[in-house]
């Protein structure tokens, strides 16, 4: 029916743009009516935009930038919504979730193989926090470069979906690997949005501890060669009642 | 917390955590963050499974007069779990869609008119407006934590859920659980919101799974054949930047 791999069908109107007609007042005032009465606590609970990189477990050739906003359950536990650009008309391209080394090691090696390290993606300084200065992220990062990743994404939206069609896709980390390098074109751009040096940010980075080891589970094409995808198939449905 | 769910692991947050993100609330760009601008709670099911059912409460923004992001919690407080996302579009952009996309849709005419999906703390009248107009629209709603399973942690593969359609498939101590939460009336609230349709061409028959049940599955394949080309000597690339 549907798979990560796989492009979908055409759909009507020009590449790349998000279809649909412009806010009308009436729905803007009904929004901002929204945000006087109701809490929207988890919302308030993000607490930090982080700016990296990332690619499709399927296909490590297509690189995308990701913005991802950042909520902390605890010491060990970060839950991730992710976006392609930080304007306020970013899509959300998907969800990721970021763990604490002893966690991931608790878990089953077929979970483990869907998750990623960010120890290079942070040495690297691939991993920036915009508007942060390097002092305070490196308390952070310290942290962060001990951690896994588990990233699925929504919306492709690097191959011109113009909906977030299809599967959701997994996606995995850059490494010190030839085919987990990203492309450079990409970095400097967003260097110069954010107006950074990679160089610089990588000197700052320099005595930020790796991981002892990094699991052989974890970062799974690394050592096999081989990525994942997902499809979603048509089955029986266990009800109770009648559907639809 | 509306169930008991077993608490997701790990320490208190650290002293010096909590500096780091407090000054990074205070200087940081927000943009998408800062467009999420309404809650609502709703109930979504596994595609592939009618009787698990979950709580769902969606934070929403605009991406325009037609389209909605949702960051999808299993509770309204500030330490909830990000369990899933939901996209919500108008019937318009719904019928636009390639027709083996359209399954993985759901529709939330049922929902909105049943009163089950509500916006928590606004007044009836004012509610009433933008639900009136989701009435008509289509969602995708993916799940990454099967936390009615008693998952501490978003285990396993993405879930495509999916929302209710008809009268007696919500379990009753659900609905009264979040009736008595949220001091809110599902009857009251029907009554209050007969005069709304459902999408102006129907429900299309491909929407909703089709019908059908539907699962994700996890297939391992090939890295990418320009990997086979880039596996040159090292420095052989001139383009490469980190060693």
């Amino acid at each position: 029916m549907a798979s990560s791999d796989e492009k979908p069908g055409p759909m009507p109107g020009p590449e790349g743009s998000t279809p649909g007609k412009a806010m009308t007042t009436g729905q803007r005032i009904l929004d901002k009516g929204a945000q006087i009465v109701q809490s929207l606590k988890p919302i308030k609970h993000i607490s930090q935009h982080a700016c990296t990189f990332a690619f499709y477990a399927h296909d490590l050739s297509r690189h995308i930038q990701t913005h991802h906003f950042l909520s902390r359950l605890n010491q060990d536990f970060l839950q991730c919504p992710v976006y392609d650009s930080d304007s306020s008309d970013a899509r959300l391209i998907g969800i990721e979730y970021i763990i604490s080394e002893w966690i991931f090691e608790a878990l089953p090696a077929e979970e483990q193989k869907l998750w990623h390290s960010h120890a290079y993606e942070i040495e690297s300084g691939l991993w920036i926090n915009p508007g942060m200065a390097e002092t305070i992220q490196k308390l952070e990062l310290r942290n962060l470069a001990k951690t896994y990743g588990k990233f699925w994404c929504t919306w492709q939206v690097d191959r011109g979906d113009k909906l977030p069609l299809g599967a959701p896709a997994l996606m995995v980390s850059p490494q010190a690997e030839i085919m987990g390098l990203v492309n450079p074109e990409l970095i400097v751009k967003r260097d110069e949005k954010y107006r950074i040096t990679s160089e610089d940010v990588i000197e700052s980075r320099a005595g930020i501890e790796e991981p002892e080891t990094i699991s052989l589970h974890a970062d799974h094409w690394r050592n096999t060669g081989k990525g994942f995808a997902i499809d979603v198939v048509q089955t029986e449905m266990k009800s109770g009642a009648p559907f639809p | 917390m509306s169930a008991r769910h077993p608490e997701v692991p790990g320490d208190k947050t650290g002293t010096a955590t909590s500096v780091v993100e407090t000054a990074a609330a205070a200087v940081q760009k927000f943009g998408p963050i800062n467009n999420m601008h309404q809650h609502l709670c709703a109930f979504h099911f596994y595609a592939h499974d009618m009787k698990r059912q979950v709580e769902a409460h969606h934070f929403c923004g605009h991406q325009n007069e037609e389209v909605r992001q949702c960051l999808i919690y299993d509770g309204p407080e500030s330490d909830a779990r990000l369990i899933g996302v939901e996209y919500i579009i108008s019937e318009a952009l719904f019928l636009t869609l390639p027709d083996k996309e359209k399954p993985l849709w759901h529709s939330h005419e049922y929902e909105v008119k049943s009163g089950l999906l509500f916006m928590p703390a606004m007044p009836g009248p004012i509610e009433r407006q933008d639900l009136a107009k989701l009435a008509q629209t289509y969602g995708k709603a993916i799940h990454f934590w099967q936390v009615d399973r008693g998952d501490n942690l978003p285990l396993g593969l993405p879930q495509i859920m999916m929302a209710l359609t008809r009268d007696g498939q919500l379990h009753d101590h659900l609905s009264k659980d979040v009736e008595k939460r949220f001091n809110v009336n599902f009857n009251e609230e029907r009554e209050n919101r007969a005069y709304m349709k459902g999408p102006e061409h129907g429900i299309h028959p491909l929407a909703n799974g089709a019908g059908k049940g539907l699962q994700t599955v996890l297939r391992e394949v090939d890295c990418k054949p320009q990997a086979a080309a880039a596996a040159t000597p090292a420095g052989a690339s001139a383009t490469r930047v980190f060693v």
